[in-house]
């Protein structure tokens, strides 16, 4: 079973890799939005750390859609078919899961340093804030990648991605951005210490649906 | 099923009797309006238990493929979100009252508004596909995903937070001892006919899904 997960996963970084179109439009598309706010908040630029966080979330979460939102898009319905009959639903939406995992880690550790570069580096515990992207990027890829798979079944589905992924994946992102509103004044494990349970919590209940229910999904 | 009927109307009748007749206790702000209790906090109790069934008919669908649970975990779902909307509009009144206005931004109602949120986009999301047997199984998915989210957000996010809700403090809903037992005489029986009420009317609405099919 790893080793089908693996190959699966190969075989999707490869075509990134050769194609290579989907991570640098997210890319730029980051990188435009990021010079966007800039230039908005030129005169006096951007002091507030409040502000600074919540955009900064915020622009992962529309970067994470677009991407992730490609992850079963990009595929055509022939090899589809063909996955169907050679892969378990288990290993197909695992391998999804960790390529998209991996995927905004990339996206997001990138949003970080263009963030700190425009916008000012307001981030005090910089390890503890790599740390929380890899665990933010691990619960937005397994918030959405399910939300994908059904979105990817409805015909008119650029829509219906991000109506049913913005109220489903706000607790995880209403958390993220309250620990990082931490983390930037003064770290301090005993003040997130509950947030950073019920992120794991979160993680674990959303891993077990998504395995158990895409099965369901897959079969159609 | 046939306790339903008599059951919920003594109840309600109750409860709309008893709920402004009897004595409250009279504390500082809330005065009179303590009275909202019997009204709100059903409203909640009646659209959780209504999306539980809501969900747990979409799970026996997804396992077993019988198109009546489909229709039924729509239905409850539907209903459920009716008392969601009455839910959030008695607690409105009762915050313009004692907080001043009619929304502030509180953790509990910010999370029981994305709650409602999630749902409306059940609902489009069902509108969205013509295929019957497609339809059922994708919004089944999605109605079994989206619930278990909806349990962080109402029960557990507004329990890290301070809020202004009555019952803070680590607890979002009612605190055990902020109610007297004058409040319980007529609390338990209202979320009760609440209920009863909820699924009375899904009930009803069930006939006539059934009907327009045929």
């Amino acid at each position: 079973m790893i080793n089908k997960i693996f190959s699966i996963l190969q075989k999707e970084i490869k075509i990134e890799l050769s194609q290579g179109h989907l991570f640098f439009s997210v890319l730029l598309y980051i990188v435009s939005s990021t010079y966007v706010i800039y230039l908005s908040f030129q005169p006096s630029g951007l002091f507030d750390m409040e502000t600074w966080v919540s955009i900064f979330w915020i622009l992962i979460l529309y970067g994470s859609i677009t991407s992730v939102s490609k992850s079963f898009f990009q595929e055509s319905s022939k090899r589809n078919f063909y996955y169907y009959y050679v892969y378990s639903a288990d290993e197909l939406i695992l391998s999804k899961l960790i390529y998209n995992f991996l995927f905004l880690i990339c996206i997001s550790s990138f949003t970080f340093i263009i963030f700190s570069f425009l916008l000012g580096d307001i981030i005090i515990s910089k390890y503890f804030f790599l740390s929380l992207l890899i665990l933010g990027s691990l619960s937005i890829s397994n918030c959405l990648t399910l939300i994908s798979a059904i979105s990817y079944q409805v015909e008119n589905n650029s829509l219906i991605i991000s109506i049913l992924g913005f109220p489903v994946i706000l607790p995880i992102l209403l958390i993220l951005i309250r620990i990082s509103k931490i983390s930037s004044i003064d770290f301090s494990w005993n003040l997130i210490r509950d947030d950073i349970y019920l992120l794991i919590l979160l993680n674990v209940i959303l891993l077990s649906l998504t395995k158990v229910l895409f099965s369901y999904l897959w079969r159609n | 099923m046939r306790f339903i009927k008599p059951l919920c109307i003594l109840l309600l009748t109750y409860t709309f009797t008893a709920g402004y007749l009897f004595e409250v206790p009279a504390l500082p702000i809330l005065n009179e309006t303590i009275r909202a209790l019997y009204l709100h906090v059903p409203m909640w109790f009646t659209m959780i238990f209504l999306l539980l069934l809501s969900s747990f008919h979409s799970y026996r669908y997804v396992s077993n493929g019988d198109i009546l649970h489909d229709m039924k975990s729509y239905n409850f779902a539907h209903i459920g979100v009716y008392f969601g909307i009455l839910g959030l509009l008695t607690g409105m009144v009762w915050a313009r009252y004692t907080w001043g206005t009619f929304w502030t931004n509180d953790p509990k109602l910010n999370g029981s508004a994305i709650g409602l949120l999630i749902y409306f986009g059940y609902f489009i999301l069902r509108s969205s596909i013509d295929d019957e047997s497609k339809r059922g199984k994708i919004s089944s998915v999605y109605n079994v995903f989206s619930f278990s989210m909806l349990i962080p957000l109402i029960f557990i996010l507004p329990r890290l937070t301070d809020s202004l809700h009555p019952g803070n403090g680590g607890n979002p809903g009612f605190n055990v001892y902020d109610m007297n037992s004058q409040l319980r005489l007529v609390f338990y029986p209202a979320v009760v006919g609440f209920i009863l009420l909820g699924l009375w009317i899904s009930e009803i609405r069930l006939k006539m899904l059934k009907l327009n099919q045929k």
